[in-house]
């Protein structure tokens, strides 16, 4: 077995370029992302009959970070929401307000939410009588700085409720992503000597099948761990991520990953007749896995039962849901059960699938 | 030593091999010889435990090794047509790797490696990877993998192909002193029928999947003794030329040649004056005529109608 395992290893560092290739991939790929994920502002064209209206609720709403509001026709922003270049659109009266879109979304209930919550407020406050609206607003904004009462909401293990960080969700997405691949490009290795004549001396020579199986699985894990874990540690020390503190949890579910990719490579390699047939397929299927599994999406946006259901074939939804637990609550390791139950149990059943196939196809 | 006996493999329906039986002796030298698609690659296949026969069995020393694969896995060196290295690594590293997982012993594996290299010529270039060596440098890395744990046999399936003439006689030369010198019994295939006559005390020749004839060289030559083989230079050669020829009642079969054709005709018969009649009618000269003495291409020609080229 480590005869394999370490000629497996020596061709690696021979050639290296694939895997260093890979591991800047993820690396760019996370930055790009990151980058982008954090000038995101979703623009709302807002108009109304009324120009008086506009000028009065334009500012207040423009008061947050996630929406910007920017004031133009109706004829405009309906224009906009049919040729898909926005979503959504706000129509403003004196004291009401109508929300235009093209399709039911997620963010339509956050809008929603917002406006509702802006239009409350100064309802409540013109409710006061007073004709000096301003002072009334910044006196209420000065008061609950201070309340009498406060509500504090905690974590279950103490101190507060980290925000969700989608930064460090694409950083796991995009960095599990490139190791599938080069984890199945290591195990396609298994193809090519099946094709080349080298598998045929190794059945030959006293190395048993388990010897064979193990020295090519245990040198693709390897591999594809220790780009992993270069990426998030590079991630963690040099670029300022926080990965939290629990980083034995995160290079555990990093191994289970591994692990169970590994074990669906073969099973990719079982149904691929050549190395060539394997490269093609899988290089086609894998960009889709994270797609389904939402990893480029915040949580909550992907709710089709069948794509949910697809996702959770793959061992890339669980590892990356996992590892933001660890990261942003730091979940216990028995929270870790399921998920690692999960991964273990695709790693057995694509693994026994997969090597059951190449063996029948060799006899 | 070793023998099969009514080895039959079906692909899809389709008998890659049908019914052979072969026998080699402890430090014989046989040769398989045949066309590409003859079944010999399949053959040996079956006899290096690799595949399945479809019924039929292998023996060694009289003991199935269909059902006890490792007893000839043991004693078995197999060359394979394939270059089945790592392009990646060295020579050196190559053969450690082989040497390590047949098990060669720590302290003799170094020993081994410089042994083998040295036999295949390439000690000198050891430290240098696979992929900057010719084909033929290759294939000698590729046998020498397969003697580091000293095989009692030794199968080679074609280990000359594609290769260029120094490394072809060097191969030759290291099959032959691991036969001659070293006792090591050999089973060679190719479709050179001049190798196969260079190092090979018998030869087994395959067709269709089937042994269509065998035995010493000089047995299979006994093959034509009733027959006459005529080559001919012609100034030209046309369809029509070797089909008359070919109606000719002495003739058995006519062949073209890259620069004539050859003729086998019955012993004895005399076809030259119809031959150079029907020759210059079609306004073609004979440059050169010569009785030729047979060989076994001309046996395996007479045996199954086709080159081994073919």
């Amino acid at each position: 077995m480590f005869a394999v395992f370490k000629s497996q290893l020596r061709k690696d560092i021979r050639s290296p370029w694939a895997i260093i290739l890979l591991l800047t991939g993820s690396i760019v790929l996370s930055l790009i992302a990151s980058g982008t994920n954090q000038t995101t502002q979703t623009t709302v064209p807002v108009f109304s009959d009324d120009g008086a209206v506009l000028e009065k609720w334009e500012p207040l709403l423009n008061e947050n970070d996630q929406f910007a509001f920017v004031t133009g026709t109706e004829a405009d922003a309906q224009a906009n929401i049919r040729d898909g270049e926005v979503n959504m659109a706000l129509q403003l009266f004196e004291d009401d307000y109508r929300i235009l879109t093209g399709s039911n979304m997620p963010q339509l209930q956050i809008l929603e939410d917002y406006v509702h919550t802006l239009f409350t407020t100064e309802a409540q406050l013109q409710a006061s009588g007073t004709n000096q609206i301003d002072a009334l607003r910044q006196a209420v904004q000065e008061y609950l700085e201070s309340p009498p009462y406060q509500l504090q909401i905690e974590a279950v293990g103490g101190g507060e409720i980290p925000e969700y960080n989608m930064e460090l969700q694409l950083l796991f997405g995009f960095t599990l992503f490139m190791a599938m691949f080069t984890i199945g490009f290591k195990v396609n290795e298994i193809s090519a000597e099946r094709t080349n004549g080298i598998w045929d001396r190794m059945i030959l020579s006293p190395l048993t099948k388990m010897s064979m199986y193990l020295g090519h699985l245990l040198s693709s894990f390897f591999v594809g761990f220790l780009q992993i874990i270069i990426v998030l540690l590079i991630f963690q020390y040099f670029m300022d991520y926080d990965l939290g503190n629990s980083f034995g949890k995160i290079v555990f579910i990093t191994a289970l990953f591994t692990l169970s990719m590994v074990s669906v490579a073969m099973l990719f390699t079982g149904f691929m007749k050549t190395p060539e047939q394997f490269q093609i397929i899988y290089s086609s299927t894998i960009p889709i896995i994270p797609v389904l599994s939402g990893v480029y999406m915040p949580p909550g946006m992907l709710s089709n039962p069948i794509l949910l259901f697809i996702a959770d074939l793959f061992p890339l939804v669980h590892a990356v849901d996992s590892l933001m637990d660890i990261a942003l609550y730091d979940i216990s390791w028995s929270d870790l059960a399921l998920p690692s139950a999960l991964m273990l149990l695709i790693g057995v059943i694509s693994m026994g699938i997969g090597v059951n196939l190449v063996e029948r196809r060799n006899s | 030593m070793l023998e099969t006996i009514k080895l039959t493999k079906s692909f899809k329906g389709k008998k890659a091999v049908d019914d052979v039986d072969l026998y080699i002796d402890e430090g014989e030298s046989i040769g398989l010889l045949g066309p590409n698609g003859a079944g010999k690659s399949t053959t040996i296949s079956i006899i290096s435990t690799l595949i399945k026969p479809s019924s039929g069995d292998v023996k060694l020393q009289g003991k199935s090794t269909i059902k006890n694969p490792a007893a000839i896995r043991e004693v078995l060196g197999v060359v394979p047509q394939e270059i089945a290295l790592y392009e990646e690594l060295s020579a050196y590293e190559n053969l450690k790797f082989f040497g390590e997982i047949y098990k060669v012993k720590r302290n003799t594996l170094e020993t081994r490696i410089q042994e083998t290299l040295e036999m295949v010529g390439l000690k000198e270039r050891q430290k240098d990877l696979v992929k900057t060596f010719s084909g033929g440098m290759k294939r000698r890395v590729n046998i020498a993998a397969a003697l580091l744990h000293k095989p009692k046999i030794m199968i080679l399936d074609e280990p000359t192909v594609g290769i260029d003439p120094q490394s072809r006689n060097h191969i030759l030369e290291t099959v032959r002193k691991l036969n001659q010198e070293e006792g090591t019994t050999v089973l060679y295939t190719s479709h050179y029928m001049e190798e196969v006559e260079q190092l090979c005390r018998r030869v087994y020749i395959m067709d269709h999947g089937k042994v269509v004839a065998s035995g010493s060289k000089e047995e299979l030559l006994n093959i034509l003794s009733s027959e006459d083989t005529l080559q001919i230079q012609l100034s030209g050669t046309t369809e029509t030329v070797i089909k008359k020829i070919n109606s000719f009642n002495a003739v058995r079969h006519v062949d073209k040649t890259s620069d004539g054709i050859r003729i086998i005709t019955k012993k004895g018969s005399n076809i030259l004056s119809e031959l150079v009649h029907t020759v210059e009618s079609e306004g073609i000269q004979i440059t050169n005529y010569q009785m030729v003495t047979p060989s076994l291409e001309d046996v395996f020609l007479h045996l199954t109608g086709r080159t081994l080229r073919d």
